[in-house]
């Protein structure tokens, strides 16, 4: 099994970027777990955490996360929005390793993550937190 | 601003909902975040991690947070909203779990009135499996 990057990124490294777009298939599947009779209408408009759940999801397959043996808690989670965005539009995803230290044999790992729009402007940011125990020493 | 968000109060609980995290509703999450990590879906790997049975998503709560934060601030919360929350349990496909804000802080900036909220998904047992902040602004 090869070292997941988890074990060897030093602070700074960059993901990314992913494309995010959110189809309407998605879209539909998010309302379905979601969603109940309060539920607000978002008509053509996406729940920006969705987009955030899609980037968290390749971040950890590219820090190797899904690797067999380890053991990952999602700990912490920031999200600031800056506007709506639709079903279909492009958005853009790009990580960095703001912080990567290991405390009593656990790793505990930052990313910070910029999402911005087909023109470049910054439409949200995020910062997941993860705890990953059970790798090699 | 709304007439609403005008009569907003510190103390103030935020329009709450029950939610019953189903194995089905588990299952629709992985299709859209695109996280299929077995052990939210498969019972026979996840009965060898450490919680013994198959989890929900974390973020799957944090979801149904933000969907409380859109309902209580439908014209602010998707444009201007931030939240910061730490994961403290995992959610059981069967558990009902209660998704819950109450107003903080109410202040003032250069864009407008400014509401702080803490925010939580509560499990069945009382336990916090997520909680927080969100501040959202009012118009």
């Amino acid at each position: 099994m090869s070292t997941p990057l988890i074990s060897i990124a030093e602070v700074g490294h960059q993901f990314g970027p992913y494309n995010v777009t959110i189809p309407s298939v998605r879209a539909n599947a998010y309302a379905a777990a979601v969603g109940g009779d309060e539920s607000p209408d978002y008509g053509d408009s996406l729940a920006p955490i969705m987009v955030v759940a899609a980037a968290l999801t390749e971040l950890i397959k590219d820090l190797g996360l899904f690797s067999g043996g380890l053991q990952t808690v999602h700990a912490g989670q920031e999200v600031n929005w800056v506007r709506q965005i639709k079903i279909g539009e492009k958005v853009y995803a790009a990580g960095r390793l703001s912080a990567n230290s290991i405390r009593r044999g656990n790793h505990f790992a930052t990313v910070s993550v910029s999402y911005t729009d087909s023109s470049g402007t910054e439409i949200g940011t995020s910062s997941s937190t993860i705890i990953v125990s059970g790798e090699a020493s | 601003m709304t007439s609403s968000n005008s009569q907003r109060a510190v103390g103030d609980a935020l329009k709450s909902f029950e939610r019953t995290i189903t194995q089905d509703r588990v299952d629709a999450y992985a299709e859209a975040s695109g996280d299929h990590n077995p052990i939210h879906l498969d019972e026979s790997y996840a009965s060898t991690t450490q919680f013994g049975t198959r989890i929900s998503h974390g973020m799957l709560s944090l979801a149904l947070v933000t969907e409380m934060l859109a309902i209580n601030f439908p014209d602010t919360w998707h444009n201007g909203g931030k939240l910061k929350v730490r994961f403290s349990a995992p959610v059981f496909p069967g558990e009902t779990v209660v998704i819950y804000g109450e107003i903080m802080l109410i202040d003032e900036s250069d864009a407008g009135l400014i509401v702080t909220c803490s925010i939580g998904c509560k499990k069945p047992d009382g336990t916090n499996a997520v909680s927080g902040r969100a501040t959202v602004p009012l118009e």
